[in-house]
């Protein structure tokens, strides 16, 4: 190994308390020019399509991208030309290949302002959101290429006198990425970054809201050096995605998504198709119904601001985003009170002006199913905050919802809603708090405000959730700093931004060698 | 200037003070009584544990309760001194939590009680009085819990209006006190409250300045108005970096308005430990050099509150840190801003607040040799820790005001491990002072101490 580099350190967000810096964004959206044109492209071939529409979820009207519509036979195809791949790049040394990842990650240092402007068009991520999606790209790039040259070392195995024994890490193969649109450019480039620096070959399937992230993810990769046929780009749909799974050639499916549809990619994948060769192996993260447990001697002047983070954030279609508040009944009353009033100042408004709180949802569906389980919220408990006319009438917009004194079987209580939508429940302590956060089937990330470092032991030690924030908000994983992935069914308990988060795209291999020769260790 | 003749007379300044120090002890942390701030002094742990518990105790329901925390806090102690085992074995019994949780609960009582001085403005009356016998003017701050709702802001509004009310009333009657109450460019208002911009609106947002403004500003227009009305100064105290673009904004935007030209007193905050510090006094000056305001702009000097918050923010984010590391960066800063500030009166009223014995010399000095009258300057201490400070700068016919926070303790818990926290810090000047540091080595300029 002859690529030596400083040890890896997170890309700093932008210091948007300055005004000078609140400008740089401005002008990248400024010079954004919509729509931008994504083809299916495989190798060297690039066709050409506009039968996929990405638009600015706050004006529907406005194109964002105009995308070609995989097919399932492009599936076929983009597997087939990455097989063809994969044997050069998988030779290709280890410093090379991180060596592309890190020029990737400068050309999307060069290019952040921009980057950022069309996270905001096209996914509604308010500024400082969109800003943290590039820079957690360019993380997973940098954190991945220096993974994959620790990984190259192989794995220490024990040494007996006339044999010699090694362990090495071997790429799995064709690799499908399917992505989500919520974080259109970090998850993409993190999934992708992961496949393609252990020696893998990638096709991508961007999400159909997110063309245009998609194909920015894929000119990174290949102006850092990426080789055409190791990394296929696929604008389409589910069919095209559900094409990829049931692919025999495809070694690893990466997904990132809704529950539903990644458990039929695990149904997919553990039915192996006739003619494979390899089982396929799933990495899937998937939703979650994140709990905040808040116990009596929380600090309510810190707990309300960090909850309406989490929850209101990005409009809370994070998948770390709180969903459920179970607070101590004797600070029930007060906390909701104020989270309601803190509830109703929050600005909705579109992602590109720096006031906005809320941004609209990803897209009509969404939208309505907001309005739905809001409904639901209201027949079956009561609404602390209702502002429902107090939003722009076009584009995907739904008001904040506080909703309180839920039924315990209320399908608002379980079901992932992706929307701004938060309730609260009383409960007696916080071992009843971790009791309904135990019943749950999914355990992706959980909160907990207490000041009682034996509670806080107590809390940890029954927490199912992948990741468990302490007094502070349930969002804003960082690379290396907070590994993030979720446990039971919300997904394989892998780790992105992990360090045994490569070890899911190899596989290991062990040559044992004899070295004796007539009795001689030579 | 002659910077032999400038270290000259702060030497001459720093002895005169530290003769006039009331106790010879000359340790604010002393007052404080309590030997556990001593220890957390020396023990990074103990110091954790014993703030981690002044923060929860407003929260707790039960004595039980204050004793769990407080033995949870302690068992993360490692190197346990005895009265610290005697406490944890008292937590084991339900009649040793009960007097452990009424200990402990006394003594943050006892403590806050020498930073806070009193409950609401009325109940703080005889305090101010007292000091304004004693030559020394207050500057009222309402503590209060965090605004996050629209209706609590506007409680805190209120708050203040009444607050300016009570003072204006009480003050009124008190009896004359020249030094208090003129300087060369005129007549002082004797009562003075200072306001929080992040309590008069719960939409301060660092990226989004114009809107916390747009909240805030009918509010702090109405405290201006009866300000105004009322002769009485109001200053706007300065938060985190995150909000200082729109706390500045606002104020200067509201103060050159029309309906403020001829009142109320008004002042802003500069943080010396910013190392930008000096772009933001640029940017006061020209308003200052502006504005058509009877009343000049009042800029009050401090080091800054906030260094653990700014230094943690600006690691966590991979930021350049805001603020000075080195202390005696900004101390030199400290004394920067202070010849600029002295240099541009009568633009602006100058205000040095600090406990550091060589910073307050070295303004009484450089005004001096600038040819400036004693009563330019105005010097602040803070009420519980300051207290020594000001009355021998009182004794030394210098005019000193003491910030005085008012309000029961959870709202006053914040505010309180604040300070503790920033005067058990081993830079701290104060720390040094109690540590028994000569006054040589206290009053040497800022990075030649030995």
């Amino acid at each position: 190994m002859s690529l030596t580099l400083p040890p890896f350190a997170n890309e700093p967000v932008l210091e948007l308390r300055r005004a000078t810096e609140r400008a740089k964004l401005a002008v990248g959206l400024g010079e954004l020019v919509l729509p931008i044109r994504v083809p299916v492209s495989i190798g060297r071939d690039r066709r050409a399509g506009e039968e996929l529409v990405s638009t600015d979820p706050g004006r529907p009207e406005r194109i964002v991208a105009l995308a070609a519509r995989a097919t399932p036979e492009d599936a076929g195809a983009a597997v087939a030309a990455a097989c063809d791949a994969f044997p050069s790049w998988a030779a290709t040394p280890v410093d090379d290949r991180a060596a592309a990842l890190l020029r990737a990650a400068d050309w999307m240092r060069e290019r952040r302002a921009a980057l950022a402007a069309l996270a905001v068009r096209e996914c509604a991520k308010p500024w400082a959101e969109a800003d943290a999606d590039v820079c957690e790209a360019i993380d997973f790039l940098e954190f991945y290429a220096r993974g994959a040259l620790q990984l190259a070392a192989g794995a220490p195995l024990l040494q007996v006198a006339g044999e010699r024994n090694e362990l090495h890490y071997a790429p799995r193969g064709v690799c499908a990425v399917i992505a989500p649109w919520n974080f259109p450019l970090a998850i993409p480039t993190g999934m992708t970054a992961a496949a393609l620096a252990t020696g893998n070959t990638v096709v991508l399937k961007p999400a159909e809201q997110a063309p245009g992230c998609g194909l920015r993810v894929v000119e990174a990769l290949r102006a850092g050096g990426v080789p055409a046929g190791a990394i296929a780009l696929l604008p389409g749909e589910g069919d095209a995605g559900a094409a990829l799974a049931r692919h025999p050639d495809v070694a690893t499916i990466a997904f990132t998504g809704s529950g539903p549809v990644g458990l039929e990619l695990l149904r997919t994948a553990a039915d192996v198709a006739p003619g494979a060769r390899q089982l396929t192996r799933v990495v899937a993260e998937m939703g979650g119904k994140n709990c905040i447990i808040v116990d009596s001697d929380a600090d309510l002047d810190e707990t309300i601001p960090a909850i309406v983070e989490s929850a209101f954030g990005y409009a809370g279609q994070k998948c770390s985003a709180a969903a459920r508040v179970l607070v101590h009944e004797a600070l029930h009353d007060t906390l909701v009170e104020r989270l309601a009033g803190a509830v109703e100042g929050l600005e909705v408004g579109p992602a590109d002006a720096f006031d906005t709180d809320v941004p609209p949802v990803i897209e009509q569906a969404a939208q309505q199913r907001v309005q739905r389980y809001t409904a639901m919220a209201a027949e079956w408990g009561q609404l602390a905050v209702s502002r429902a006319q107090d939003v722009p009438a076009e584009g995907w917009y739904v008001a904040p919802v506080l909703a309180t004194h839920l039924p315990p079987d209320s399908p608002v209580l379980r079901d992932e809603i992706f929307g701004p939508l938060l309730t609260v429940e009383a409960v007696r302590d916080v071992d009843e708090a971790c009791d309904r956060v135990d019943e749950l089937s999914v355990a992706l990330t959980g909160g907990l405000f207490s000041r009682n470092p034996r509670t806080v032991r107590r809390v940890i030690a029954r927490s199912p959730v992948g990741n468990l924030y302490v007094n502070r908000s349930t969002t804003g994983a960082m690379v290396g700093r907070q590994p993030f992935g979720g446990n039971r069914l919300s997904g394989t308990g892998t780790k992105a931004g992990g360090h045994d988060y490569l070890l899911h795209f190899v596989e290991p291999r062990v040559v044992t060698e004899n070295t004796v020769r007539h009795g001689l260790v030579v | 200037m002659d910077a032999t003749a400038v270290e000259t007379e702060i030497q001459r300044v720093g002895q005169a003070l530290a003769d006039a120090f009331p106790s010879k002890r000359g340790h604010p942390l002393k007052a404080i009584d309590d030997r556990a701030m001593d220890a957390a002094a020396r023990d990074a742990e103990l110091r954790a544990a014993l703030f981690r518990f002044v923060d929860v105790v407003p929260a707790c329901r039960s004595l039980d309760d204050l004793a769990a925390h407080l033995a949870g806090f302690l068992e993360n102690v490692h190197t346990q001194p005895p009265p610290l085992r005697a406490a944890m074995r008292m937590s084991d019994t339900k009649a040793g939590r009960k007097a452990l949780g009424a200990a402990g609960a006394a003594g943050v009582r006892h403590m806050a009680h020498r930073f806070i001085v009193g409950e609401d403005p009325a109940a703080a009356l005889p305090t101010l009085e007292r000091l304004w016998r004693e030559g020394i003017a207050a500057s009222v701050d309402l503590l209060g819990e965090a605004t996050v709702t629209a209706a609590e802001a506007d409680r805190y509004g209120a708050r203040c209006a009444e607050a300016l009310d009570t003072l204006a009333d009480a003050y009124a009657d008190m009896e004359e006190r020249p030094l208090l109450e003129a300087d060369a460019l005129g007549a002082l208002p004797r009562a003075n409250l200072s306001v929080k911009v992040s309590a008069l609106t719960p939409l301060l947002r660092p990226e989004a300045p114009a809107r916390g403004q747009r909240d805030a500003a009918p509010r702090l227009r109405e405290l201006l108005r009866r300000a105004a009305r009322l002769g009485a100064h109001l200053h706007i105290d300065m938060e985190s970096l995150d909000s200082r673009e729109a706390i500045l904004e606002l104020v200067l935007d509201l103060l050159s308005q029309p309906e403020f030209a001829s009142g109320p007193s008004a002042g802003v905050v500069l943080q010396a430990y910013l190392r930008d510090s000096p772009q933001t006094l640029d940017t006061i000056l020209d308003w200052a050099r502006s504005s058509e305001r009877r009343h000049p702009l009042v800029v009050r000097l401090v080091k800054g509150a906030y260094w653990d918050h700014e230094v943690v923010e600006a690691r966590q984010h991979g930021w350049n840190v805001p603020v000075f590391e080195r202390k005696a960066a900004c101390d030199a800063n400290f004394e920067e801003l202070t010849t600029r500030l002295l240099e541009a009166q009568p633009l602006v009223r100058v205000a040095i607040a600090s406990h550091n014995l060589r910073s307050v010399s070295h303004a009484v000095a450089r005004n001096r040799l600038l040819g400036g009258r004693d009563d330019d300057i105005e010097y602040q201490v803070l009420r519980g820790l300051g207290d020594d400070l000001g009355h021998a700068l009182a004794a030394n016919g210098l005019r000193v005001r003491a910030y005085c926070p008012v309000g029961d303790l959870v709202a006053g818990m914040a505010y309180l491990v604040r300070r503790l926290l920033e005067n058990t810090a081993n830079e701290s000047f104060l720390h040094d002072q109690a540590a028994g540091v000569p006054l040589a080595q206290l009053l040497a300029a800022p990075g030649t101490e030995t």
